[in-house]
């Protein structure tokens, strides 16, 4: 049998918590503290227009400023996406919500005019007004909210209650420490990351549930012994399984995040990040977390008891 | 060999061989007239073949005020023709937004009972009266009437919207309502994208006004004039309405009371631009709208052979139009499309019993056919009284879309490559059938995307890919297991056996958590994210089938092949 991991591989878990727990609350922390000051909302959520552009000829970036800058478009953002030599560009269109349509409209026509030469095209367009910003924004918290929900609610219904918190802060974890990054990297959020952290929410929780699975057979198995002790072995016996999962489905959003060009980049970036943290948050997050709620559940417990006696 | 092996052996192999009918005119990308039978292939999203995207919003809050507005007006008529008493609709007092009041003024304070009566009689269940005093009376609309506006708005609109698509020939649009207020229009692979941005912006509003034709022409071009001279100019890229709304509050003072002033404009084909616009001084408020009209048809004239638009209106509009005609035989009435004169036709006599024709004058019949039928596209359009607000628009050249699916689909393919050669050093036969199994879950995946005529969007082959990462983990989970019991010293028939029991319920547990985000993104998600949410949808069915069951199958069958005496694993 050709093993990454051995078969009798037994670290302790258990003991590494505290230290990871405060290196964990520390990250988070801080990758909140970008959210709420760095982060860059795409078109999507921050309403406005977004104009794509290619030219088959070389321009430069300053040309591009100032050729749009001359013909009346003050306040317009020019930078360029992908290698430069690939001479492509985003152009952000600053105008008023009532006139966002018509400056873009004509922001593209000059475009068009001024470029005829140098073989432009008009890649893509997008308009969105701050009406259907504000909804977007609305409904992409929505959408996250009820995943959390919906999961935390089948997580107690199949295995206990007590492993809900775990599960959810864990998840938390994953889509505070993804966001930080996209914060502090100048990455956009975009529609697409909402796709991401969702697909990373079902990954990441597939991977607690595993561990709970076995946390379960244990209990099952050997009753009387500790939660701690339970977790320690679960997390043990699926470690292989955990590291190849992760492994391949690393393959995967890696190969796409370089090779599956600028469209989808932003998308395989929450992804493989989604990944590891997500694989980490299953060991380090949320069984820490369930053993917390379970020994405060057994102090409430001793303390009732006492009384009633 | 066991009997029910054979069932689900020849289930995987009806599956296996409709999915690879279905798919191959996609994958070999046959045309339309090809023999083969199968003709559907995969839609692609506008993301990957280019379009256009909108979302459209209805104002409602302008929808109420409309029609309260013209509600007072049909007040009015009421109250002259019914009961000879002259009313006139005063202020709006839109406080509230969503439930604006408009004034009714009453002369004398005796005739304040009798208007309350006739709104009582004619407009009950349509209007609340919100408040009176000796010389008016409030009126606002009921909850029933605002009810109604907002059902029949968004599916008004999306008809509307479908016919001038239909009619101006785009293939395959998607038009849907999203919410109570949006609408959601897709034209994949439209060329002239500005054509059909242009198509369905026209605000479908429609009024017919008098014409004021009392005041000479010459008096009309010097406050044309004034205006120009203040610096209201229409330049190409504006809107004709902003300039239109300009010119009559620059008049205000000028204008006689209760006209303004309205064009008629002719756009050059070949620029596109604005060559001539002809003004005509026409009522404030118009006689009839859009809401009374029923119908426009374009009829031939079998004895002249000449095209003419044929309009039915309602039983309301057709008494008011019976009146307004038949009061104002040679005057002209204007047909007014937002804002803009499209025609004005002369009223040659009066016209009872709700139909009416429109004579375009002879000349050449295809000329005249078109124009009839452009203005019968105008009317019918108009029978729609909402405006339309662009909330969101995207669209995407077709190039765009071809780089991403080459790019995406060369990384897919690496990095499913990478999987299969990393599972088969790692599980070597076993890996093998993992490898078969993960083909199989791809083929699915693509035949349940044509069957179901989903859309295979850019983040839907994000989706695919994915799948195939994950959908691994079945498998891992299902071959770690087995090792487990191998490892406890039990036999190879009895390891794999125990091996898949013990992995369902985890392999289950982990596909619902993931399958509850795919559905609340499904829910939220908009274009191209629905997509995602689809294949990843289809993805975990088509992982749980192929990881487990056809895994177990090909188990089963390589355990009885070599009597459990091997297991490369």
């Amino acid at each position: 049998m050709f093993e990454i991991i051995k078969a009798n591989t037994n670290f302790n878990f258990t003991n590494k918590f505290t230290l990871t727990s405060i290196l964990s609350v520390i990250v988070v922390v801080a990758s909140l503290a970008g959210v709420f000051t760095k982060m860059q909302y795409g078109v999507d959520f921050r309403g406005g227009a977004e104009i794509q552009v290619k030219f088959t000829e070389h321009v430069p970036l300053n040309d591009l400023r100032k050729d749009m800058s001359k013909a009346g478009f003050k306040g317009l953002t020019a930078q360029s996406i992908g290698e430069e030599s690939a001479n492509e560009y985003l152009l952000k269109v600053a105008a008023s919500e009532e006139k966002l349509n018509q400056v873009t409209q004509k922001a593209t026509e000059s475009l068009n005019s001024l470029y005829a030469s140098k073989g432009i095209e008009i890649r893509k367009v997008d308009i969105v007004g701050p009406k259907a910003g504000a909804q977007l924004r609305i409904s992409g918290f929505q959408a996250m909210l009820w995943a959390l929900i919906a999961i935390m609610i089948y997580i107690g219904l199949r295995f206990d209650f007590k492993y809900s918190p775990g599960a959810i802060v864990a998840l938390f974890h994953d889509v505070s420490i993804i966001l930080g990054v996209f914060a502090f990297t100048g990455t956009e959020f975009t529609l697409q990351t909402v796709a991401a952290l969702l697909a990373v929410i079902g990954y990441s929780v597939n991977d607690t549930v595993i561990v709970y699975d076995r946390v379960r057979e244990h209990e099952a198995r050997f009753i009387g012994r500790p939660l701690s002790e339970h977790i320690n072995n679960a997390v043990n016996e699926t470690l292989s399984r955990t590291f190849l999962t992760s492994g391949t489905t690393l393959f995967v959003s890696m190969t796409m995040l370089f090779f599956g060009g600028l469209a989808i980049r932003d998308f395989f970036l929450a992804i493989s990040l989604g990944v590891i943290i997500g694989t980490y948050s299953s060991i380090f997050v949320a069984a820490p977390v369930t053993l917390l709620f379970d020994r405060m559940k057994a102090e409430k417990n001793e303390t009732n008891e006492t009384v009633n006696a | 060999m066991k009997r029910s092996w054979w069932y689900r052996f020849i289930f995987l192999i009806a599956v296996t061989v409709m999915s690879i009918v279905v798919v191959i005119p996609t994958v070999m990308d046959f045309n339309e007239e090809s023999n083969y039978p199968v003709k559907s292939k995969i839609n692609l999203g506008l993301d990957l073949q280019g379009g256009l995207y909108m979302i459209l919003g209805i104002d409602f809050k302008k929808v109420y005020k409309d029609e309260v507005r013209s509600y007072a007006r049909k007040i009015e008529y009421t109250m002259k023709d019914d009961a000879g008493v002259i009313v006139t609709g005063g202020e709006i007092d839109a406080t509230d937004p969503l439930d604006p009041k408009m004034e009714i003024m009453i002369s004398s304070a005796s005739d304040v009972q009798k208007t309350k009566d006739k709104i009582h009689e004619f407009f009950n269940g349509l209007l609340r009266i919100t408040g009176e005093d000796t010389s008016k009376i409030q009126i606002a609309l009921t909850n029933n009437v605002k009810r109604t506006i907002e059902e029949q708005s968004v599916t008004k609109s999306i008809e509307v919207i479908r016919n001038r698509i239909d009619e101006f020939g785009v293939t395959e649009p998607e038009i849907v309502s999203q919410g109570k207020d949006r609408i959601i229009v897709q034209l994949p692979g439209v060329k002239d994208i500005d054509r059909a941005k242009e198509l369905i912006g026209r605000t479908a509003k429609l009024e017919f006004k008098l014409v004021n034709d009392q005041i000479p022409m010459a008096q009309v071009q010097s406050w044309l004039k004034k205006t120009e001279d203040a610096g209201i100019v229409f330049n190409k890229g504006d809107r004709f309405s902003d300039y239109i709304k300009k010119v009559n509050e620059n008049l205000k003072d000028e204008l006689p009371k209760n006209y303004i002033l309205a064009f008629e404009k002719k756009v050059s084909k070949a620029t596109n631009e604005v060559e001539l616009k002809i003004p005509y001084l026409v009522d404030l408020n118009p006689r009839i709208t859009g809401d009374d009209l029923a119908d426009a048809r374009v009829l031939i004239d079998q004895q002249k052979n000449e095209p003419y638009v044929s309009l039915d209106f309602k039983k309301q509009g057709a008494d008011r139009f019976e009146k307004v005609t038949g009061e104002n035989i040679g005057r002209r009435m204007a047909i007014i499309l937002d804002g803009n004169v499209y025609s004005a036709p002369n009223i040659q006599t009066r016209i009872a019993g709700g139909r009416a024709q429109i004579t375009l004058g002879s000349g050449n019949f295809n000329q005249t056919m078109k124009e009839a039928r452009d203005l019968a596209l105008v009317l019918r359009a108009g029978a729609l009284p909402v405006q339309l607000d662009f909330l969101e628009q995207r669209t995407v050249g077709p190039s765009l879309g071809h780089d991403s699916i080459d790019k995406a689909r060369f990384a897919s393919l690496v990095g499913c490559a990478l999987v299969f050669i990393f599972i088969f050093i790692y599980y070597r036969v076993s890996g093998a059938v993992a490898m078969v199994t993960l083909s199989l879950n791809v083929l699915f995946v693509l035949a349940a995307l044509v069957g179901l005529e989903a859309t295979l969007t850019l983040p839907g082959i994000a989706g695919i890919a994915l799948t195939i990462g994950m959908a691994v983990d079945a498998n891992i989970i299902i071959y770690e297991r087995i090792r487990e019991e191998i490892r406890k010293g039990v036999t190879n028939y009895k390891a794999v056996e125990k091996g898949f029991e013990q992995a369902f319920w985890t392999i289950i547990d982990a596909n619902i958590t993931t399958a509850l985000a795919g559905l609340c993104l499904l829910n939220f998600g908009t274009g191209p994210i629905r997509g995602f949410a689809v294949t990843l949808l289809i993805g975990i069915v088509a992982t749980v089938y192929t990881s487990y069951f056809a895994g177990r199958l090909f188990f089963e069958f390589y355990m009885d092949k070599v009597e459990g005496q091997d297991l490369s694993i």
